[in-house]
């Protein structure tokens, strides 16, 4: 037995850190201009400085179509800010580095003050002792399995065409969405391996402990996350891993003897081989339970459950074609905050045209939201229950976690050796238990998504892709009694373009279409989780986003574009007014 | 062969997952929440007549074919107190319904007559029935002050010579407890300070500090403060000074002094209740640290004194203050 040699930090596979940069792209519709600074890049260097700056314009216009029309709102939003992201990064010696790194943000029109603000953006310190134990305090992003700890951004739309992608990596980088699935969190974090000559290849351990609320010394417990996940490798074909994952409350912080525990234990296995024909094959899945209690309100339920996830793939090498048919089946009242925790929060309210009409209500979250506004989004896991949105998603909102469902999918994955690339998915689910009634919800989804990349396909010199997919998502109930029926479709498609016309010249574009029709039940639920009523909710509404944009490629890292993009909301039950948000901008994107 | 092991394996551990959970439904019946609403059982009083002073509980009944949010508004005829009871269920019954004698709006209940409204959220139709009061629920706990026998001769009154003051016992109709309150208003341009009283403990017994049990967990501070309408805000800081050696003297240096300040931004009569020990001790309005032994003992309180304060460029202030008491393990229930 031997320990795993961790030479050089460096070395490091650095998922509990965020690149030095990382802004990829920035708003459509905006001036943006992002640089990065990389001082000293050289590896054995003490210090380095690392960064990032962007600087965001709108040029916005809102279109209020209520009936009684809207003299009240503004309808031009002009603004934007500047900010720049300093960080320093220490190494005192080959097992140890610490970074900081700060915020300046001013938004446009405050100066010297006004409208300026300093924030510390992450500050962590990493290392190794003994050449054996890795560790890292401060900030972290975190994951573990699908079932304890994971983003599954299950409202994003994974096929998004690259003019959109512009928009989302803006929210992904604000929000630390930067390795993919994990959360930001602060604590501490270890992890070590050690292999072996005989029976087993090797072991890995990890370990964390994050605080997810802080005490206000009268009746809110600090509330932690202790997590820790073991991983046997016996050979290269078969590995076993045992995740532990508790949220708790710590005795003693306050007066409250009520203390909150979620807990989930889970045990994830890949078996994975090779056929003659070159072909392979792997058998995963993880399965587990948990447990939801509070210790003294004799109010609260103590919820336990137990959830199951297996697939089986094949890798068709000479197709190109990789086939999965996967097994799902979550408890009703399997609960995991670390899992189903959601990326958007729709309490939140969008910042950009927050209110409208003449009684000044609070707009609707649309697709524009989903896609572009960062302040919908969560940073780290919610310590409590969140609810989704029928609109977005409404048969998985907490992804693979979601509780209550029983059924199967299926996935089919093509991609040659010129990028032409297709997917499909199809998902048949079941509710479990019956919600107000004994009658299960039915739920189904559809997706396919294309990419053809004609410049390779035809050897063309310049870039020529074309983007679409669709995914459509249903939920049907045949209840005992005809208000129990529910039958809520959701349909949403998109299609992206990229056109180099002229040497580094790049004409973009894209759309977005969703409709949600039909019906279905929502429940409120009180803060132990459980459902106390259930309101009817009818939906007729079209939302679209249509952009286009002209690139110019100065290099592969930098660019400049000027984008038009035109959102509209239909709805035509009325619960919410119609409008639509036109925007025009500019980016300038530099990373070095 | 290792194939078809797995696929078997898998597809057995599917076989042994499917589960269909039919015995229990989440959340109450959909048929229930969205059918017409329909009485079944009317709305009742389960006593004509009751004696809150005996510890007497009075509830309400009803029955309907769903679950409904209703609301029970319960106003004495004379004094116009009322208690407002909410909940959401299908059945009205003493589990949700119960009724001690309490006051939701001020004033307090006097011994009288009182009609009881059911209402239920999205119906029109309202349901009555009626239920007397005998006696009146009994106040228990240390009273400080309910100002009901005027100004006690161990008090110390102290109020400033500004314009339109008034630092006077009122009895009249305000009174949310009794048939008296403090009134205390008036214009002091050059200081915070309007007027004070200080309750020593030794109005109360022989011994030099308050008959209080000695957990200040289990001890609440309560009092009834009013605010009145267009004034500017009154600050209502009380001290609790603890003679921590017992020798019947206060001394602010090296005995603990208590603070809590209120500021009164409401209109009308309200209950504030505040646990002894989440009370801090207050240096111009800012947290500092005790200067005694640093531990909170209510029954080391030898003096209390209540402050009516308010900004002297603002003006003229004023509220009223009633019921000043301690509970034990809870906060009052007037």
């Amino acid at each position: 037995m031997k320990h795993t040699q961790k030479k050089n930090i460096n070395s490091i596979s650095n998922k509990a850190n965020m690149p030095t940069v990382k802004v990829k792209y920035s708003i459509g519709l905006t001036l943006l201009l992002i640089f990065s600074l990389q001082l000293n890049a050289q590896k054995d260097r003490k210090l380095t400085f690392v960064g990032g700056a962007r600087s965001i314009l709108n040029n916005g216009r809102l279109i209020v179509n209520d009936s009684i029309p809207d003299t009240t709102t503004v309808k031009r939003n002009e603004g934007g800010y500047a900010l720049i992201d300093l960080g320093v990064n220490i190494k005192p010696n080959k097992n140890t580095e610490i970074m900081g790194m700060f915020r300046i943000k001013n938004n446009f029109g405050g100066f010297w003050g006004s409208g300026v603000s300093f924030d510390v953006r992450q500050l962590w310190i990493k290392g190794i002792v003994g050449n054996v134990l890795r560790y890292q305090l401060g900030d972290l992003n975190l994951k573990q399995s699908k079932f304890t700890l994971y983003n599954h951004h299950a409202d994003q739309i994974d096929s998004l065409p690259a003019i959109f992608n512009l928009q989302q990596n803006i929210v992904n980088y604000e929000r630390f969405y930067m390795n993919n699935n994990t959360w930001r969190m602060q604590g501490a974090n270890v992890d070590f391996g050690l292999t072996f000559s005989k029976f087993l290849k090797e072991i890995n351990f990890t370990a964390f402990l994050t605080r997810l609320n802080a005490t206000n010394f009268a009746n809110v417990s600090d509330r932690l996350m202790n997590a820790y996940s073991v991983q046997l490798v016996k050979n290269n074909h078969l590995a076993l891993t045992g995740h532990t994952n508790t949220i708790f409350d710590v005795n003693g912080t306050t007066n409250n003897k009520n203390l909150f525990n979620n807990s989930v234990n889970s045990i994830e296995w890949k078996y994975e081989n090779k056929l003659k024909t070159d072909n392979a094959y792997s058998f995963a899945g993880e399965f587990g339970n948990s447990h939801y209690y509070y210790s003294a309100d004799t109010l609260a339920p103590r919820l336990s459950d137990y959830f199951i996830h297996a697939f089986a793939q094949m890798k068709l090498k000479k197709m190109n074609l990789m086939a999965t048919v996967g097994y799902l089946n979550v408890g009703a009242d399997f609960r995991s905050i670390g899992a189903q925790s959601k990326d958007v929060n729709y309490n939140a309210q969008p910042v950009y045209f927050n209110r409208y009409t003449n009684t000044q209500v609070i707009r609707p979250t649309t697709l524009f939201d989903v896609i572009s506004n960062e302040n919908i989004y969560s940073r780290t896991i919610n310590s409590n229950f969140m609810s989704g949105s029928q609109l977005f998603n409404n048969v998985l909102p907490y992804g693979l976690a979601t509780f209550n469902r029983v059924g199967a999918y299926l996935k089919l994955n093509y991609k040659n050796k010129k990028e032409l690339m297709a997917n499909a998915e199809y998902y048949n689910l079941s509710e479990i238990r019956g919600q107000g009634t004994t009658a299960l919800k039915q739920f189904a989804i559809y997706k396919v998504n294309v990419n053809v990349p004609f410049h390779k396909l035809f050897n063309l010199k310049r870039t020529l892709s074309i983007q679409a997919a669709t995914n459509m998502q249903m939920a049907n109930r045949k209840g005992n009694e005809a208000i129990e029926d529910v039958d809520l479709k959701m349909m949403q498609t998109t299609v992206g373009l990229r056109w180099e016309f002229s040497p580094n010249f790049e004409l973009i574009g894209g759309m977005i279409n969703q409709t949600n029709k039909g019906n279905d039940f929502s429940a409120d639920r009180n803060a132990y989780t459980e459902v106390t009523y259930f309101q009817l909710n009818n939906y007729n509404l079209t939302q679209q986003i249509t952009a286009v944009g002209l690139r110019y490629n100065f290099t592969p890292k930098i660019y400049l574009c000027a984008l038009y993009q035109q959102s509209n909301y239909q709805d035509k039950k009325q619960n919410n007014a119609n409008f639509k948000m036109n925007q025009f901008g500019l980016i300038y994107n530099i990373i070095l | 062969m290792k194939y078809k092991i797995h696929l078997f394996a898998l597809i057995t551990l599917a076989l042994f997952a499917c589960r269909k959970d039919k015995s229990k439904v989440d959340g109450p019946s959909i048929t229930e929440i969205f059918s017409d609403f329909k009485v079944a059982e009317t709305f009742k009083c389960s006593k004509d007549s009751v004696n809150f002073n005996k510890g007497e509980t009075a509830f309400f009944t009803a029955r309907f074919n769903k679950i409904v949010k209703w609301t029970i508004t319960i106003q004495g005829n004379t004094s116009k107190a009322v208690k407002i009871i909410n909940g959401e269920s299908k059945v009205i019954d003493a589990s949700n319904s119960s009724w001690n004698g309490s006051t939701t709006v001020f004033p307090m209940f006097a011994k009288e007559f009182c009609l009881a409204k059911l209402t239920i959220k999205d119906v029109t139709d309202s349901f009555t029935t009626n239920v007397r009061i005998s006696n009146t629920k009994k106040l228990e706990g240390v009273i400080v002050a309910d100002f009901e026998t005027g100004l006690n001769a161990k008090w110390t009154r102290f109020a400033q010579s500004g314009a339109n003051m008034d630092f006077q016992i009122k009895t009249d109709a305000f009174a949310p407890q009794g048939k008296s309150y403090l009134n205390m208003a008036g214009t002091v341009n050059w200081d915070y300070l309007i007027g004070l009283i200080d309750f020593p403990a030794n109005a109360y017994s022989a011994a030099p500090t308050l008959p209080l049990p000695t957990n200040p967990e289990s001890v609440y501070f309560n009092c009834l403060i009013y605010g009145v309408n267009n004034t500017n805000t009154s600050l209502v800081l009380f001290q609790f000074k603890e003679d921590e050696n017992g020798d019947g003297i206060i001394n602010a240096n090296n005995e603990d002094e208590y603070d809590y300040q209120i500021t009164v931004d409401w209109v009308g009569w309200k209950l504030i209740s505040i646990r002894y020990a989440d009370i801090v001790t207050l240096v111009n309005g800012n947290p500092a640290a005790a200067k005694g032994n640093a531990l909170h003992n209510p029954d080391k309180i030898g003096k209390i004194s209540m402050l009516h304060l308010a900004n002297p460029n603002n003006g003229f202030a004023s509220s009223k203050l009633d019921l000043m008491m301690f509970t034990l393990n809870k906060p009052l229930e007037p």
